[in-house]
């Protein structure tokens, strides 16, 4: 028997600071989804993540997970608030400022980098679905209008991206 | 007149921005360190159950959470005027000082470890933890990893989770831990003790002994006399969770110790035009700018500056490290901030001791581990020490429990003033004629890293949006430059 494919779906960010809380959303949607109309997948086990996290303790929630999809907001100023974009890791420029690549300790790909030097297993490959928000430094549970819009769009990616992936070989 | 940014902030958390502004020599005028920051916290808790709060104080930001669950925790203690029992207090403090050991850590190796380590003028691309890796060896990635394995396996195990701890009530726990977990969280403890001696070694290998690094430490460049703070036990030992807040002056002398509910007689803030975050400062001293001294309130709330509160370290190997700190940089109090990163070792040793000591109390695994409250909830405060400094917490609610007021004062806030300060004196000594690089830019982000700054939850008394315009004067008070900023 072939072993299934680990894949995470991490939804990112800090539910109650605005904009930022939009990862965690989509997660959800995703994993009512799966428990509403059943698990479609053969190639693959999904987990579905929430965290606030970044840096080292983001590597360290994938270690033994063969491909990860990330749902986070980002701030880039170049395009219109909703904008849902899908990224590969690489694509982001590694900042240490910025939610995505940011804790307290040190970018995300440096921490990769650090994990695969100390024999972590980590995922081949890593997706981010980003959104793009306009309110990320003002504690509430709302997310701003055209954000919330964003959701199903969001969604869409993420599912197309698990379909990707199923039929990888 | 020119002017330099620094933005973002490298290896810091928060958005950071520290504006240089030279004079037409070149030289600093003056700097300010400024930060956009994340607003209406305390809005956002007003109307809610009291006891919710320590959940959701976890979520100001990702890089403390524990401190703000176990700061907001002891506050709701105080609203509702219940004591916990032993067990309960011993087993947050367990949980703690897992935290601290793994957060310090973090701070020690990714962010600290490779200024020294690689060099303050490495290239910026190396200057990280994998410079440290590959120069120093694999065997220390894998401890690091360890360490912070480790610490988040009691959090969980004590706090119901990771990362964000959910169990403690008024009163106490929701739950306490069997006699196999004990046993577990004692095996990671003593890993952990020897970690942090190994972390010392490496501290006393690479820059005790060299001269250079040395020498920076005790330069004049990153060196303040002012005020410290620091929570301390009955003996005046250092303690993370329980306790009194020492105050000391610049010459060491105690002014005296506050309980959490006296916080207020003694730390008031003061406000600039340049920025939003206010400027805590000793109100029994006052405010007289942003000098070093006797005379001014100017206090700081870190790793070194407990130590200087403090009598000593609870636990023996912890005080051994603490005698020599003391002995090799020239008695007690040690001004230099670059020290900052050996005294936060030396707390990384006693974290790790202090593990053990709790994980092998016989009382830790007893049932005892809430109180249930009886009294009418009014209003209290709870202080810890965050890894960054002393963390205030402080609601105020109706005979129901709701919300109606909330104050915090974060580890972070207590510094400001101090960070401005060393900002600025920093780039004042460094940046001479024009001449700036990456490397004298990395020597100013050093002056306030020693701080470890974290501005993710220093800011949280604002109203909402806000238009500001900042203008920055000259000596004499003339307007040179004007910022328009949509914070």
């Amino acid at each position: 028997m072939v072993k299934k494919k680990r894949t995470k779906v991490i939804g990112l960010g800090n539910p109650i600071l605005g904009d930022d809380g939009v990862g965690w959303r989509v997660a959800d949607e995703i994993e009512h989804t799966l428990l509403e109309k059943g698990y479609p997948f053969q190639c693959q086990t999904i987990q579905i993540e929430k965290a606030s996290l970044g840096g080292l303790s983001l590597m360290e929630l994938m270690i033994d997970v063969d491909q990860a999809i990330i749902i986070d907001a980002i701030e880039t100023h170049q395009f219109p608030i909703g904008t849902v974009r899908k990224l590969m890791l690489e694509d982001i420029p590694d900042l240490n400022s910025g939610h995505t690549a940011s804790t307290h300790d040190t970018s995300l790909a440096n921490a990769i980098e650090v994990g695969k030097l100390m024999g972590a297993h980590l995922p081949e490959s890593i997706f981010i679905i980003s959104i793009e928000a306009e309110n990320l430094f003002e504690f509430s549970e709302e997310l701003s209008p055209r954000v919330e819009q964003a959701i199903p769009l969001a969604c869409q990616y993420v599912w197309q991206t698990l379909i990707e992936l199923e039929k990888k070989p | 007149m020119e002017r330099i940014s620094i933005d973002p902030i490298t290896r810091l958390e928060g958005h950071g921005k520290i504006d240089i502004f030279l004079d037409d020599e070149g030289n600093v005028a003056n700097s300010y360190f400024q930060i956009p920051e994340l607003r209406g916290f305390e809005r956002f808790c007003v109307g809610r159950q009291v006891e919710e709060i320590p959940i959701l104080t976890n979520r100001i930001c990702g890089v403390c959470p524990e401190a703000h669950h176990m700061a907001g925790a002891k506050a709701v203690d105080a609203v509702y005027h219940v004591d916990p029992p032993r067990t309960a207090k011993m087993l947050r403090e367990l949980l703690y000082s897992a935290f601290f050991v793994a957060d310090h850590t973090t701070h020690f190796y990714a962010l600290a470890g490779p200024d020294f380590v690689m060099g303050p003028d490495a290239p910026v691309a190396e200057r990280n933890i994998l410079g440290v890796i590959h120069k120093v060896g694999l065997e220390i990635g894998g401890k690091v990893i360890q360490a912070r394995k480790f610490g988040h396996l009691v959090i969980e195990m004590i706090g119901g989770r990771k990362v964000h701890p959910c169990t403690s009530i008024p009163g106490g726990l929701t739950k306490g831990i069997t006699e196999e977990q004990r046993q577990e969280i004692e095996q990671m403890g003593r890993w952990a003790v020897e970690f942090g001696q190994f972390s010392l070694k490496l501290f006393e290998d690479i820059v005790l002994k060299n001269s250079t690094y040395l020498d920076l430490i005790l330069g004049d460049i990153y060196t303040h006399r002012t005020h410290y703070i620091g929570l301390v036990d009955e003996n005046n030992k250092v303690n993370f969770y329980d306790g009194k807040v020492s105050v000391v002056d610049p010459e060491g002398n105690r002014l005296g110790k506050y309980a959490p509910n006296e916080y207020t007689e003694w730390i008031a803030e003061h406000v600039e035009p340049w920025t939003y975050l206010k400027f805590p400062y000793l109100k029994k001293v006052g405010w007289k700018g942003f000098v070093d001294g006797k005379e001014s309130g100017v206090y700081i709330a870190t790793p070194l500056s407990r130590l200087n509160a403090a009598d000593g370290m609870a636990t023996p190997r912890a005080q051994e490290e603490y005698e020599k700190f003391y002995k090799t940089l020239g008695g007690k109090p040690v001004h230099q901030r670059l020290a900052t990163h050996w005294a936060r070792l030396i707390e990384l040793l006693y974290a790790a001791e202090r593990w053990v000591e709790l994980a092998t109390d016989p009382e830790i695994t007893s049932d005892n581990f809430r109180t249930i409250p009886t009294e009418k909830p009014t209003e209290g405060v709870g202080i810890v020490e965050a890894p960054r400094g002393t963390l205030t917490h402080h609601y105020w609610t109706d005979e129901r429990g709701i919300a109606t007021q909330v104050n915090l004062i974060v580890g972070t806030t207590n510094n400001y003033a101090a960070l401005q300060m060393s900002t600025n004196k920093a780039a004042r000594a460094l940046i001479k004629g024009g001449k700036v690089n990456e490397g004298i830019l990395n020597m100013v982000e050093m002056a306030f890293r020693a701080y470890d700054p974290c501005f993710g939850c220093a800011t949280h008394s604002l109203p909402g949006q806000m238009p500001l315009e900042i203008t920055i004067r000259d000596k004499s008070g003339n307007p040179i430059h004007v910022l328009n900023q949509n914070l």
